[in-house]
């Protein structure tokens, strides 16, 4: 057994839309509402301008967790940006999973911006998989 | 020259008592594919195969390595050199043509004025045990390019195989101190006169196709010629015959950030590839199938012979039988020369 | 020279001589055993060159976007499922192409087949008249053709081609449906195997790019796996970054890729790639019951989308 390193604490990267997710997470920290401080954000004008390069980048660059969070269905500024970007995401995560990456790795949700609870909620329960799961090491990249 | 045998039942023996000092590379084979790469245990390698999909270069010239790497901590920034102590390897089993690559490539990385410490660095390390071609396959075209299936050249110590032993051919100073240390038994005069016979049979096989530098005289005079865009057509500029072939040798350096430092990497790259000779104002010198095809050949059979007074060429047929489209390098020859 | 061969010369002389075209793209006789190679024909003397057997392997719709004037083609089943894709992705004009279809009863492996008899005791291998036979110590020896045909024949629904101008001889009966059986059977494993499997094919891959170059619709004119600004993947073959390119070239041919094997045709070193292009064809069928290459008019997959496209991968909440 290697050694466990207590000190771990999970890394997430959030990807999230700015006109919802992001005004939601706003909220939830206008609100005070405790989610724990694993996440780090990075602001997006739509879920449907997330590659899937980004999502593979955060995990060859040390992400243990990736979390993906946009307008709901028919909501989307864009109108349609989070239709097609539900299509990218299904392939992509059935894709990891076929690979044999842990499917909790990367997730996807709606969170509109009055939703301050439901953001608070994702990130407690994206957290709590992840850090379950243990440090990410399938995509990660290696000193050579 | 000096002979000693082994028979081949003892052939597992002999790589367990080098790997102990030995870092040892082979041909071995998983999946029916044949790849030349480090052994474990001597009972891994095969030495019944034509040739390794991929070529011994990979040990002088690895695919990736770390030249330099740097990291910052606590606001100091250290610069670690990677060159480290080298270990002593043994190529196994080589083929000739590949063998006799390294005295190509010796002339590349190893030259008077200019020396790849990286390079030396290995290249001393390294003893090559070759493997004479009894049966040279249909895509070897060795003697064309000056060497053999039992050509000594770039080996320290060449196998040839009788049937049930192997003769040990020493040819260098440095084969000769390690076949001392082992203890091979004696060759009889009938198992030579068998070998005689088997390298004359085999060399017969294969004649040379082509006077090297005729062909380099017409390969000048047709560089503007329209001959090389048909040549091209069907090329797919992927990088196969480049990273398989024994001789080709370019590289690109690239720094990465992995976990928290920063290496500078060389790794291999090819002059097939169209970002090869990309510019960063975007002008491709390049820019086609033809530009980038005929550079392969114009620098294998005449930049060479002008800078190192040898083709950059083996004869080992990795891209005539790797080629995904069968454009054929032999073919290629001699539509310039001969017919 | 079989009668598909003469035929398949008749009509590209045609082609040539009433000018309709200005190039036919076909297969010659390859240079060592067990192979074909693409050939560009441009004058009707040299349509005697063309050729067809089980070793035409290569999809030869890869050449049709870069090609120079009218061209013709000599097009087995996936090469026409690529022409289509190629069409509805205006990579080409129908009008400026002339399709020669050959139905396909599955193409051969000379890769493996050379692989079974370069050791053990076997000498070498003949065709003669249509049947292998391995030389060797003992007694020559039989070998199915069927062994050696390349693992996407074995599961091809469209042996037909899906589009010509002209069909040399007469269609072949179609396999039933795909039912994508060995993705499942793969999906099954426990994912630590599936896992050890995949990074165990990928880890051979020496990023020669073959496979991207071999597939006809990987035409981008930057890949983005040579971009640099950004750098989307690491250029070394650690395995982070080889399994990325192979990952994301997988998603970029999700719905486009038209499961011809090209791609694995040309490796080297045999990477098995159809484990990721066969997982995302299948996906792509199951969740928005899309099959690629045989309707000009189908939009691809990823450029629509319905209202109540599955939403059973996203995080409950
Ligand atoms: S000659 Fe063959 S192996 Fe070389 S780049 Fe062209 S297609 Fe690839
Ligand atoms: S990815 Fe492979 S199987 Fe799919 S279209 Fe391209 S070459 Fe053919
Ligand atoms: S053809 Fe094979 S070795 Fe070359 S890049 Fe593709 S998978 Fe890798
Ligand atoms: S604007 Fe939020 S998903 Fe498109």
């Amino acid at each position: 057994m290697g050694k466990i390193d207590t000190n771990w604490e999970p890394r997430i990267i959030a990807f999230l839309c700015n006109w919802c997710s992001y005004a939601g997470a706003d909220l939830a920290g206008v609100g005070r509402m405790q989610y724990p401080a694993n996440v780090r954000v990075i602001r997006v004008p739509c879920s449907g301008r997330i590659s899937p390069f980004f999502i593979l980048s955060s995990l060859q660059n040390g992400a243990d967790g990736v979390l993906v969070s946009g307008c709901h269905p028919g909501d989307c500024h864009y109108l349609t940006g989070n239709y097609s970007a539900r299509r990218k995401f299904a392939l992509l995560k059935s894709q990891l999973e076929h690979i044999g990456i842990e499917k909790e790795r990367v997730q996807f949700t709606w969170v509109s911006a009055s939703e301050g609870g439901k953001f608070a909620e994702v990130i407690n329960r994206v957290t709590e998989t992840v850090r379950a799961l243990g440090p990410a090491k399938k995509l990660v990249k290696k000193c050579l | 020259m000096d002979y000693k045998s082994i028979r081949k039942s003892e052939i597992t023996e002999f790589l367990d008592n080098l790997i102990k000092e030995y870092v040892i590379f082979a041909p071995i084979e998983k999946d029916d594919i044949v790849l030349y790469g480090r052994i474990k245990s001597g009972n891994e390698v095969i030495l019944d195969y034509s040739n390794s999909v991929n070529s011994p270069k990979e040990a002088v010239i690895p695919q990736l390595e770390t030249l330099i790497s740097c990291k910052t901590d606590k606001d100091i920034t250290c610069v670690k050199e990677h060159l480290d102590e080298q270990e002593q390897f043994l190529l196994f089993g080589a083929r000739p043509c590949d063998a006799r690559s390294l005295l190509f490539l010796d002339k590349v990385f190893s030259d008077e004025e200019c020396k790849d410490i990286y390079y030396v660095n290995r290249r001393n390390a390294v003893t090559i045990i070759s493997l004479g071609c009894t049966l040279p396959q249909e895509t070897c075209f060795c003697t064309t390019t000056g060497g053999g299936p039992f050509s000594t050249d770039g080996s320290d110590l060449l196998f040839i195989d009788i049937g049930d032993s192997y003769i040990v051919q020493i040819i260098t100073e440095k084969g000769a101190e390690l076949v001392e240390k082992l203890d091979l038994r004696k060759t009889q005069d009938d198992e030579l006169t068998g070998m005689d016979m088997l390298i004359k049979k085999s060399r017969a096989s294969i004649e040379p196709e082509i006077e090297l530098d005729k062909l380099k005289d017409k390969l000048d005079r047709s560089f503007e010629g329209s001959a090389w865009e048909i040549l091209a057509e069907k090329c797919l500029s992927c990088g196969i015959c480049t990273y398989l072939c024994p001789a080709c040798h370019c590289f690109d350096i690239v720094d990465e950030e992995r976990k928290c430092e920063v290496e500078r990497i060389r790794l291999w790259d090819s002059c097939q590839f169209p970002h090869f000779t990309m510019q960063t104002s975007g002008f491709n010198p390049r820019p086609t199938y033809k530009e980038r095809y005929r550079q392969r050949i114009m620098h294998k059979f005449s930049y060479c012979i002008d800078n190192y007074g040898m083709v950059g060429c083996v004869g080992c047929g990795r891209c005539v039988t790797q080629c995904p489209v069968n454009l054929d390098i032999r073919q290629v020859l001699t539509s310039f020369y001969g017919k | 020279m079989t009668d598909v061969s003469s035929k398949i010369r008749e009509e590209a002389r045609k082609l040539l001589k009433n000018g309709e075209v200005d190039v036919i793209i076909g297969f010659e006789k390859g240079s060592i055993p067990f192979s074909a190679t693409p050939c560009f024909v441009r004058n009707e003397a040299d349509t005697d060159k063309l050729i067809w057997n089980e070793y035409c392997g290569n999809n030869l719709a890869r050449y049709l976007s870069e090609v120079r004037g009218k061209a013709g083609i000599i097009a087995k089943g996936c090469d026409t499922r690529a022409i289509v894709e190629l069409i509805k992705e205006k990579q080409i004009q129908r009008e400026r192409i002339s399709i020669i279809g050959v139905p396909c009863e599955g193409m051969l492996d000379r890769k493996r087949i050379m692989m079974s008899c370069q050791r053990k005791d076997k000498t070498g291998i003949e065709d003669q008249d249509g049947q292998l036979l391995t030389r060797g110590d003992s007694l020559n020896t039989a070998v199915k053709k069927d062994e050696f045909l390349y693992p996407a024949c074995h599961v091809c629904t469209n042996r037909n081609p899906v589009m010509y101008d002209v069909l040399i001889g007469n269609t072949i009966e179609e396999r039933k449906t795909d039912d994508f059986a060995d993705v499942t059977e793969f999906d099954e494993k426990h994912s630590e195997e599936r896992w050890a499997y995949i990074t165990d094919e990928i880890g051979r891959c020496i990023r020669c790019y073959a496979c991207r170059n071999a597939c006809p619709l990987c035409y981008c004119k930057e890949c983005f796996v040579d971009s640099t600004q950004p750098q989307w993947v690491g250029k070394t073959t650690e395995q982070s970054d080889t399994l990325s390119f192979h990952i994301m070239r997988s998603i970029h041919l999700a719905g486009r890729c038209i499961e011809c094997g090209a791609c694995e045709r040309a490796c080297p070193v045999l990477v098995d790639i159809r484990i990721l292009n066969r997982k995302m064809s299948a996906d792509v069928k199951n969740l928005f019951g899309y099959k690629t290459g045989l309707d000009i008019d189908q939009p691809a997959p990823l450029s629509i989308f319905k209202p109540d496209d599955s939403e059973e991968f996203m995080l409950d909440v």
